[in-house]
């Protein structure tokens, strides 16, 4: 096999000695005018995507496909930006060079909050036509959807039980709660992050103490906390479409999935930018090689938890438990569960076993496109099935508006890449007064 | 194993990675193939330089995994069918699910063993002798603080005085002729 694609970013002209020694930070550290054109681009798919969208509010039950198709794409830019968030605190807790060339995109992602905030209003607005918690806000109401034959019992009994955490006014608290929570970590990191650059005493020991432990400090707990809240927001806004089901597992799975789609994010940002400069010199094959092992170890542990609920669930067979996956099997849906297990753990799992694919930029291209595509249909399977039209019933006949899951997703996620190529813009790409900052310019040999 | 004598190879030693690396790529430039670098930890860019990296070691770990997933899945598969049949809480007997974890199992601890055994099958271990431990600076350096880059005498471009000029270009703290 030929070894040339082995020596990405390594210099091995050996035309005089001290080729092998560091590189020079480069003069410029600002993004490339590249990403303006890519965010252009981002806006144009969103737009056209957002037109072609339009057309469902035509169609027999378009509108409600409408809503959950925008929850689907609205949850995959959250993942992007809780995820990111959580990779930077790790990161700043763990150290490591592969988290410090992938920290300012990182940020750009995390920086992205308000937009995540505010792009949540229609599912609260709209609130009513998703979850039956809010369609039916109290016990009263709940027994009368019961007995007017609206909902079943035990969707009437469970959710009776759950009113404490799902209602109309408990959703909003948490809305605010976790998103005002992951804004103001978000505020603050990013806020540190430049005065750490323009510290007077930049590159100096006591420098990097300093920021080190006030950045640690925050990011400690902060994960513990935003663990806990995250859990809470997916159980109240996605899997709360089914009143009835339980799984204690459930908010880990979203934290997977999380770092599996930022990790596949950041990893094709740093590719593609790494065609030009600062990222051209700082971006070492061995930090895409350390990266595509941390991707690789995600893919496994979201295989992990999402088998062992199901194998788990399956053991036990009890009827408040497997209604869930039988909705996600029967009637069509073994070809979504297939293509969801296929695409989102088998190809990915079977790909990234090679080393050679890790550390070859043209090849890691697509294989982040196709795990960023793969956690759409893993969404489609996750929500789509919670409504009675769908469950267990997967058609096309009369119900063109499930369509819009391809349209609209796309739209809200460019929408999102939009704002994240500008936040992206905003900031030098190399975070400079940081020790590891010199250690990306050595030789990739040198440990 | 036929007793060798004469000179094993020149041997020079390096304080930094980087000059290792320089002299093995310029010697890969020059013709040299019969040589080996050694490190006191993994420098992924001399193994580069030396063109060694391919080895049948991954392949075994697959063949290893694949092994014992159909080994593992399918004893599963036959002793619950056919070779001892119980009705569990009323389960078809082919249940996939509760065989997927013994499966996985069987193909962590076969790719595992393959690989290890099978790293062990091609690098030689383990060996009782070698000719570098002759060299004292070898023997002091090579799992401290030294690199070391081996031109051995069996490659046909070898020759005990051009060698010798080649590898003192590169300004090493020494060039050390070993035996066998």
């Amino acid at each position: 096999m030929s070894l040339e694609h082995e020596h990405h970013g390594a210099d091995l002209t050996h035309g005089n000695a001290g080729h092998h020694g560091p590189k020079t930070l480069p003069s410029v550290l600002t993004a490339p005018a590249v990403v303006g054109a890519w965010r252009t681009r981002a806006a144009i798919v969103a737009v056209i995507f957002a037109v072609v969208s339009l057309a469902f509010f035509f169609v027999p039950g378009g509108k409600s496909h409408l809503l959950r198709a925008y929850l689907m794409g609205y949850m995959t830019c959250f993942n992007f930006c809780g995820g990111a968030l959580a990779f930077l605190m790790v990161q700043y807790v763990s150290g490591g060079k592969w988290g410090q060339i992938l920290r300012r995109p990182l940020e750009a992602m995390t920086r992205t909050i308000w937009v995540v905030f505010a792009m949540f209003l229609p599912v609260m607005f709209w609130m009513k036509h998703l979850y039956i918690w809010a369609a039916y806000p109290n016990k009263a109401a709940l027994l009368d959807a019961y007995k007017t034959g609206h909902i079943t019992q035990e969707q009437q009994l469970t959710a009776s039980s759950k009113l404490t955490m799902l209602s109309p006014t408990s959703a909003w608290v948490q809305y605010l709660l976790v998103l005002g929570f992951m804004a103001l970590v978000i505020t603050l990191l990013n806020k540190w992050s430049v005065q750490r650059d323009n510290d007077p005493r930049a590159g100096t020991l006591a420098s990097f103490d300093k920021w080190r432990v006030k950045f640690e400090n925050l990011s400690g707990p902060s994960i513990l906390f935003y663990v806990i809240l995250m859990s809470a927001f997916v159980i109240v806004f996605v899997k709360s479409l089914d009143v009835t089901w339980y799984s204690s597992v459930y908010g880990l799975q979203f934290l997977v999935a999380q770092g599996y789609a930022v990790l596949a994010l950041g990893i094709l940002t740093l590719i593609l930018l790494s065609r030009y400069e600062p990222i051209k010199t700082m971006f070492r094959t061995t930090e895409q090689h350390d990266m595509g092992k941390l991707l690789f170890a995600f893919v496994m542990l979201n295989i992990y938890l999402t088998f062992a609920e199901f194998l788990i669930i399956w053991s036990g067979n009890l009827p408040d438990e497997i209604p869930w996956y039988l909705h996600r099997i029967h009637g069509g849906w073994w070809y979504v569960c297939s293509a969801d297990v296929i695409c989102h753990w088998l190809i990915p799992f079977c790909i990234l076993l090679s080393r050679d694919i890790k550390r070859s930029k043209s090849k890691m291209i697509w294989v982040t496109v196709f795990m960023i595509f793969a956690r759409f249909i893993d969404m489609f399977w996750l929500i789509e099935p919670n409504f009675k039209d769908a469950a267990g019933n997967l058609h096309l006949a009369g119900n063109f508006g499930i369509l819009a899951y391809i349209t609209v997703p796309v739209a809200v996620v460019a929408f999102w890449m939009f704002f994240y190529l500008t936040e992206l813009m905003r900031r030098p790409l190399i975070n400079v007064n940081d020790p590891h900052t010199q250690e990306l310019l050595e030789p990739e040999h040198a440990h | 194993m036929p007793v060798h004598e004469g000179v094993y190879g020149l041997i020079a030693e390096f304080n930094t990675p980087s000059e290792l690396v320089h002299a093995t790529e310029m010697a890969h430039r020059a013709g040299y193939r019969r040589m080996e670098c050694y490190t006191p930890y993994p420098v992924e860019e001399a193994a580069e330089a030396l063109r060694f990296h391919k080895t049948g070691v991954p392949l075994m770990c697959l063949l290893g995994g694949l092994m014992g997933l159909v080994t593992g899945y399918g004893m599963e598969v036959w002793v619950n069918t056919l070779g001892y049949p119980l009705n569990i809480a009323g389960r078809p007997l082919f249940s996939w699910p509760a065989f997927v974890i013994p499966g996985y199992e069987w193909t962590i601890l076969f790719a595992g063993l393959s690989a290890a055994f099978g790293m062990l099958a091609q690098n030689g271990l383990p060996q009782l002798y070698h000719p570098l431990f002759n060299a004292p600076n070898f023997r002091d350096g090579a799992t401290t603080d030294k690199f070391f880059l081996c031109l051995e005498a069996h490659d046909p471009k070898f020759s005990a005085t051009e060698t010798r000029v080649f590898l003192e270009g590169f300004s090493p703290v020494s060039v050390v002729e070993v035996d066998h």
